[in-house]
């Protein structure tokens, strides 16, 4: 059974550990952070041990890292471990800076490298690549993808996240690819704080619509903000020669309750850990295929492309004028 | 109809003319008595349907006894025959757009603005009860302050080939509705306006000079935001919807379905689909605009829309065109 190795023992990477432990072809042995009493804490939950980086990366029972650790340290571990020949599971974005992640790339591109742009793996995202696929609406023309969330971060999280684009719109770059199926070569990016003063404060925006577009004239919209005020709002609307198909929200039942006010359906699911719960599950299976020799389905080459498109939105933004891909 | 309602006249017998001439034939408030029409065949059967007489717009002009026009003449005839219809004190019921053109739109205003009588201009989705619902939902607060807009505004399918090179093009001729809507809601000019747009439907369409698809981004001073999102062809029916986002919460205005009836089977839950065509969406707007105008006649209301919604809107549309052109965003100075 392969032995796995957790870096980052926050709250993605319990979700992680978590799946770990209920996946049948997985084990995991060590938690790596530099908070030891979050490690301690994740290691025992989970039946693994404390350990550094360099015990792990020396170990040869280890087959694989997941790397969950805080964003300004996720190249580094990858590069440690694509040097010590392990597998990867990098959780989004590789890296906040394009040209560093750029630099790094020879050093990674023969490396076993899933990154964790976990809505490739979300069930309802799937089912409607699945209807594009199999031709459903025609040829694609347009895509609108919906990606609000239900709250601000904390706004220590928001200083050192990268930016909106980096760090939340990332996900939906790496969506618009997928299923664009061909790269957009210019963006425009419209932004705003409009959620909170201290978001702008701390040089960030908290809402933005951008507009990607491709080479044969398939445009893209985006639509983020930092605080929907109805729960975690993640919807796809893409628009083809023969019609529509449409991803909606996903709600915590089935319910409805009629009364004479209106109808009122139940709420959506709250945040990312419960609305893609199947989608970090389906990665980890994933994940456990790369191991065993299977090509990931989202690497190298996908990091480096969502960053280069959250680098040209945030320059959009900025300039308030469109970026070509080509100039960043 | 009574002999105290405001006799009225039709211009123009086309797919427009028609929808407004049955609604104010059976609108009890208004007395529809004549029709202007070039074309002698359309003019003769649908003033039998609608049961008046037909005329010259010379003589519908110089009608005492007439209070009021509608023109849904061609969109090129509009601007010249509400000045003439004003000029001869009658209450002004015009479609959209009132001109194409800017400039023409400015020169006319000072006479526009001192008319005695009133001109509404037909931007008919102010009268849709869904978006009046939602604009009722903003107003109350439900969802805080609006933040942004998504207006999705797809036709069913694009106009014959012949109509494009008379329409203006997208912006003035379709996207013109959610212009104006985005000021309905946002109760704002925006600051700037980006546009990107393509021919993905059809290359008769770019044959012609036109575009069938198109994203438009809106940014207000405020940084409220509104997007657009427009295509000549959806494939599946006339898709009108707003979503506007607060900071409380969201208010969406989705489609109404031709019926109730879904069909449930081993393939899944099939609902019916949403209407095909404008003038059955928005069926019940062109009734209440026409409410709304028999209010004006009666001194009740004041037009809600007129010559500077119709500017407003057209500058938009302008300046969309010309982000187009530029590939940038066009910086709008305050009107």
């Amino acid at each position: 059974m392969p032995v796995l190795a957790l870096f980052g023992a926050g709250r993605i990477g319990a979700i992680h550990a978590r799946n770990i432990a209920a996946h049948p072809g997985l084990r995991l042995k060590y938690v790596v952070d530099p908070v030891t009493q979050a490690a301690e804490r994740l290691a025992a939950a989970a039946g693994a041990r404390v350990a550094s980086a360099e015990q792990v990366l020396a170990d040869v029972d280890v087959a694989g890292v997941i790397v969950a650790s805080s964003t300004d340290t996720h190249l580094e571990h990858c590069l440690s471990a694509a040097a010590a020949g392990k597998a990867i599971f990098c959780e989004k974005p590789i890296d906040l800076d394009l040209a560093r992640a750029r630099a790094a790339a020879p050093a990674l591109s023969s490396a076993r490298l899933l990154l964790g742009f976990n809505r490739r793996f979300d069930p309802q995202f799937q089912a409607l690549k699945a209807q594009l696929d199999a031709g459903a609406v025609g040829r694609l023309e347009t895509l609108n993808i919906i990606s609000h969330d239900p709250a601000p971060p904390p706004i220590e999280y928001v200083k050192v996240s990268g930016g909106l684009f980096r760090d939340m719109a990332i996900h939906d770059f790496d969506t618009a690819r997928w299923l664009l199926g061909e790269a957009p070569t210019e963006v425009f990016a419209a932004a705003s704080c409009l959620v909170d003063p201290a978001i702008s404060a701390a040089g960030d925006v908290d809402t933005a619509k951008i507009l990607l577009r491709t080479a044969s004239g398939k445009l893209c919209l985006i639509s983020n903000s930092r605080r929907s005020g109805y729960g975690y709002d993640q919807r796809i609307e893409a628009f083809g020669a023969g019609g529509m198909v449409r991803a909606g929200n996903v709600t915590e039942s089935a319910l409805s309750t009629w009364s004479e006010a209106g109808a009122a359906a139940d709420r959506f699911q709250n945040f990312f850990l419960d609305r893609y719960a199947d989608a970090y599950r389906l990665e980890m299976d994933h994940f456990a295929e790369v191991l065993t020799g299977a090509a990931p389905r989202v690497g190298l080459d996908d990091a480096l492309a969502a960053l280069h498109l959250a680098s040209a939105a945030e320059a959009s933004a900025r300039s308030r004028a469109p970026v070509r891909l080509s100039e960043i | 109809m009574t002999s105290a309602a405001p006799k009225v006249a039709l211009i123009g017998a086309g797919r427009m003319g028609a929808i407004h001439g049955r609604n104010a034939a059976a609108n009890p408030r208004l007395d529809l008595v004549a029709l202007v029409e070039a074309r002698p065949d359309a003019a003769a059967s649908l003033a039998a349907e609608l049961g008046c007489r037909t005329a010259t717009f010379a003589d519908v002009l110089a009608d005492p006894e007439l209070a009021g026009v509608l023109i849904a003449s061609p969109t090129s005839a509009h601007l010249d025959m509400v000045l003439a219809a004003l000029r001869a004190g009658k209450a002004v019921f015009c479609e959209k757009p009132l001109d194409l053109e800017l400039a023409r739109l400015r020169d006319a205003e000072a006479e526009l603005s001192a008319a005695a009588a009133p001109l509404y201009v037909a931007f008919n989705r102010r009268f849709d009860p869904h978006f009046q619902a939602l604009k009722a939902k903003l107003a109350s607060g439900a969802i805080g302050a609006l933040e942004t807009l998504h207006l999705i505004s797809h036709d069913p399918a694009p106009p014959p080939p012949a109509f494009i090179p008379t329409s203006g093009g997208l912006f003035r001729d379709f996207t013109i509705h959610d212009f104006d809507m985005a000021g309905w809601l946002v109760e704002d000019m925006p600051t700037e306006v980006f546009a990107w747009a393509e021919c993905l439907v059809d290359p008769a369409i770019a044959a012609a000079g036109d575009v069938d698809t198109a994203r438009v981004v809106l940014r207000y001073a405020s940084g409220q935001l509104c997007v657009i999102s427009n295509t000549r062809r959806s494939g599946y029916g006339y898709d009108q919807r707003v979503e506007a986002y607060g900071s409380l919460g969201a208010a969406m205005a989705g489609n109404p379905r031709t019926s109730t009836v879904e069909t449930w089977r081993e393939a899944g839950a099939l609902a019916a689909p949403i209407f095909a065509s404008f003038p059955a969406r928005y069926e019940r707007s062109y009734r209440a605009e026409l409410d709304h105008f028999a209010d004006v006649l009666a001194g009740a209301a004041v037009p809600v829309t007129g010559y500077q919604a119709s500017l407003r809107a057209l500058i938009l549309a302008d300046a969309a065109g010309r982000s187009v052109s530029a590939g940038a965003p066009v910086r709008l100075e305050r009107i």
